[in-house]
C-alpha cells in the first residue's frame, strides 16, 4: 500500500512539473505592402525563424509566439521593413517565437537571431545574417552574403552563381555547397568544409579547426589557407593551373601529384607549378597536415 | 686682442687675392686616394667581436623590418574583414612570452596603442558578456577563446626556439587578429539591441 501511494505521488508530481513546462503558443500574423527590392530586417532572440521568397510585393509574417514574448513589432517604411521580437524588459530571453517570413524574393535580407535557428530559401538579394548560437541555413544565389556566428554552425547552399561571400564563426562548423565567386571564411575551432564551383578567390583561416576544399578555381585565381593546429586538404583543380607555396611547421605535407617535399630540420615546404601557373595557391600551419591534389 | 704682426684690416681691397699652403697638400691626398683597402682597414682597425655585434645588429634590424612589413600587410594587405575588429600591429605585447627568446622577441614587435586599448577593452568586458550567452554558447565560446590562448602560446613557443621563422610570424599575427575577431564578435553577439 505504501509503494501504491509513492507511485501515485510521483506520477502526480511528474504530470504536474510536465504541464508547468509545457509552453502555450499563441498565433501571431501580419501582413504589410513591401518593395520588391527592399530592406528586410527580421530579429528573434529564441526558436526559429523561417524565411522563403514570393513574386508579390509583400511581406507575410506568421508566428508562435511563447509565453516569454511580449509582441512582434512589424514596421513598413518605403523601402525597409522591420519584424522584432520583442520581450519583456528583464527577460532573461528565453521567450521562443517561431516565426515564418514571406519576403520579395529580390529583398536585401538583414537577420539577427541569439539562439532562434534560421533557415532562408528563395531570396536573392544581399543578406546579412548574424547569430550568436543560434544554427543558420541559407540558400543564395548572385547576391552577396555575410553571415557571422558565435557558436551556431552554418550551412550555405550556392547556385554556382558568382558572389562575394563572407562567412565567419568562433565555434561554429561551415558548410558551403555549390559556391563561385570570392569567398572570405574563418573559424577559430570550427570546420571549414567548403565546396565552390568555380572561385575567383578563396582566403580561409583556422586556428583548429579543419578545412576541406573541393571545386575549380577560375584562370588566375588566388587560394590563400591558414591554419595553426588544423589540418588543411584542398582539392582544386584550375584553368591555366596554379603556383603553389605549402609550408607548415610542425606538420606534414602531401599531394596527388608525385611533387617532392622538401623535409628540413625544421618543418616542410612544397613549392611548384602546376600546367600554366596562372593561378596561385598557398597554404600554411604550423602544426596540421596539409594535403593539395590538383584534381577533383 | 691682436698680437704684434697682426694689423687690423680696414677694407676687403686690401686682402691677398690668393693664400699659397705652405706646403704641397696634394701628394699626401693623392697616396691616401690609391691606398688599397687594407691599408685604410690598417689605419682604423676594428676588433672581429665589434664587427660581429655590427652583423647582430643589422641582423635584429631587418628582424625587425620583416616582422613590421608582416605586421603591415596583415593590417592593410590581407584584412578579414565582414566588420571585424582592426589587426594588432604589435603582435604580442601583452601577452606572457612563452620562453626568455620569445620575450626578446616581443619586444621587437612594434607597439600600437590603439590595438592595445582596444583588446584591453575587449577583455574587461570579456567575462560578463560571455555570461549573457545562452548557455550552450558559453562553453564553446569558452573553449574556442582557449584554443586562441594555446595557439598563441604554442607559437611563440616554436618563434622563441626559431625567431626568425616568417611562417610562424605570419600565423602568430593571424592569430591576434582572429583573437580580436573572436572578442569583437562576442563583444557584439552580447550588446543588448544590437546583436552581432
Amino acid at each position: 500500500m505504501r509503494t501504491f501511494f509513492t507511485l501515485s505521488a510521483a506520477v502526480i508530481a511528474l504530470g504536474a512539473s510536465a504541464l508547468s513546462a509545457a509552453e502555450t503558443y499563441k498565433p501571431f500574423d501580419k501582413q504589410v505592402a513591401a518593395q520588391p527590392r527592399g530592406i528586410v530586417e527580421i530579429s528573434n532572440t529564441s526558436g526559429s525563424v523561417e524565411v522563403t521568397a514570393t513574386d508579390r510585393p509583400e511581406v507575410v509574417v506568421h508566428g508562435e509566439l511563447g509565453d516569454g514574448v511580449e509582441r512582434v513589432d512589424v514596421t513598413s517604411e518605403p523601402d525597409r521593413t522591420v519584424i522584432k521580437v520583442v520581450l519583456p524588459s528583464h527577460s532573461s530571453r528565453d521567450g521562443d517565437a517561431k516565426l515564418r517570413v514571406q519576403v520579395p524574393k529580390d529583398s536585401e535580407l538583414h537577420l539577427a537571431t541569439v539562439s532562434a535557428d534560421a533557415s532562408i530559401t528563395g531570396v536573392l538579394g544581399v543578406q546579412r545574417l548574424n547569430a550568436v548560437s543560434g544554427n543558420v541555413t541559407t540558400e543564395i544565389a548572385g547576391a552577396d552574403l555575410e553571415l557571422k556566428t558565435v557558436s551556431g554552425d552554418v550551412k550555405v547552399r550556392g547556385h554556382g552563381q558568382a558572389a562575394r561571400l563572407y562567412v565567419s564563426t568562433v565555434s561554429g562548423d561551415v558548410h558551403l555547397d555549390h559556391g563561385a565567386g570570392d569567398l572570405e571564411t574563418s573559424s577559430v575551432s570550427g570546420d571549414l568544409l567548403l565546396s565552390l564551383n568555380s572561385a575567383r578567390s578563396v582566403h580561409a583561416r583556422t586556428t583548429s579547426g579543419d578545412l576541406r576544399f573541393e571545386g575549380k578555381l577560375t584562370r588566375g585565381a588566388s587560394f590563400d589557407a591558414a591554419s595553426v593546429s588544423g589540418d588543411l586538404n584542398v582539392r582544386a583543380s584550375a584553368e591555366g593551373g596554379y603556383a603553389y607555396e605549402i609550408s607548415t611547421f610542425s606538420g606534414d605535407i602531401s599531394n596527388c601529384f608525385d611533387a617532392r617535399v622538401d623535409k628540413k630540420s625544421v618543418g616542410q615546404s612544397l613549392s611548384g607549378s602546376r600546367a600554366e601557373g596562372a593561378g596561385h595557391m598557398r597554404l600554411k600551419t604550423m602544426s596540421g597536415d596539409i594535403e593539395l591534389c590538383d584534381r577533383n | 686682442m691682436n698680437g704684434p704682426d697682426e694689423r687690423k684690416v680696414k677694407s676687403l681691397g686690401e686682402l691677398p687675392v690668393a693664400i699659397e699652403p705652405p706646403r704641397d697638400l696634394w701628394p699626401g691626398i693623392e697616396a691616401r686616394l690609391k691606398a688599397p683597402v687594407a691599408t685604410v682597414a690598417a689605419v682604423s682597425p676594428r676588433p672581429a667581436g665589434a664587427r660581429l655585434a655590427q652583423l647582430r645588429w643589422l641582423a635584429a634590424a631587418a628582424m625587425v623590418a620583416s616582422v613590421a612589413v608582416g605586421v603591415w600587410i596583415g593590417r592593410e594587405v590581407l584584412p578579414l574583414s565582414g566588420g571585424a575588429a582592426r589587426a594588432p600591429q604589435s603582435a604580442t605585447a601583452t601577452a606572457l612570452p612563452a620562453s626568455p627568446e620569445g620575450a626578446a622577441l616581443n619586444a621587437s614587435y612594434v607597439s600600437d596603442p590603439r590595438y592595445q586599448r582596444q583588446r584591453t577593452e575587449l577583455l574587461r568586458t570579456l567575462q560578463a558578456r560571455i555570461e549573457a550567452m545562452p548557455p550552450p554558447a558559453r562553453l564553446k565560446v569558452t573553449a574556442s577563446l582557449a584554443t586562441i590562448e594555446h595557439a598563441k602560446e604554442d607559437l611563440e613557443r616554436a618563434l622563441g626556439k626559431d625567431p626568425s621563422n616568417a611562417l610562424l610570424q605570419e600565423l602568430l599575427i593571424n592569430t591576434y587578429q582572429d583573437e580580436m575577431r573572436a572578442l569583437t564578435d562576442v563583444h557584439e553577439a552580447s550588446d543588448p539591441g544590437r546583436g552581432i
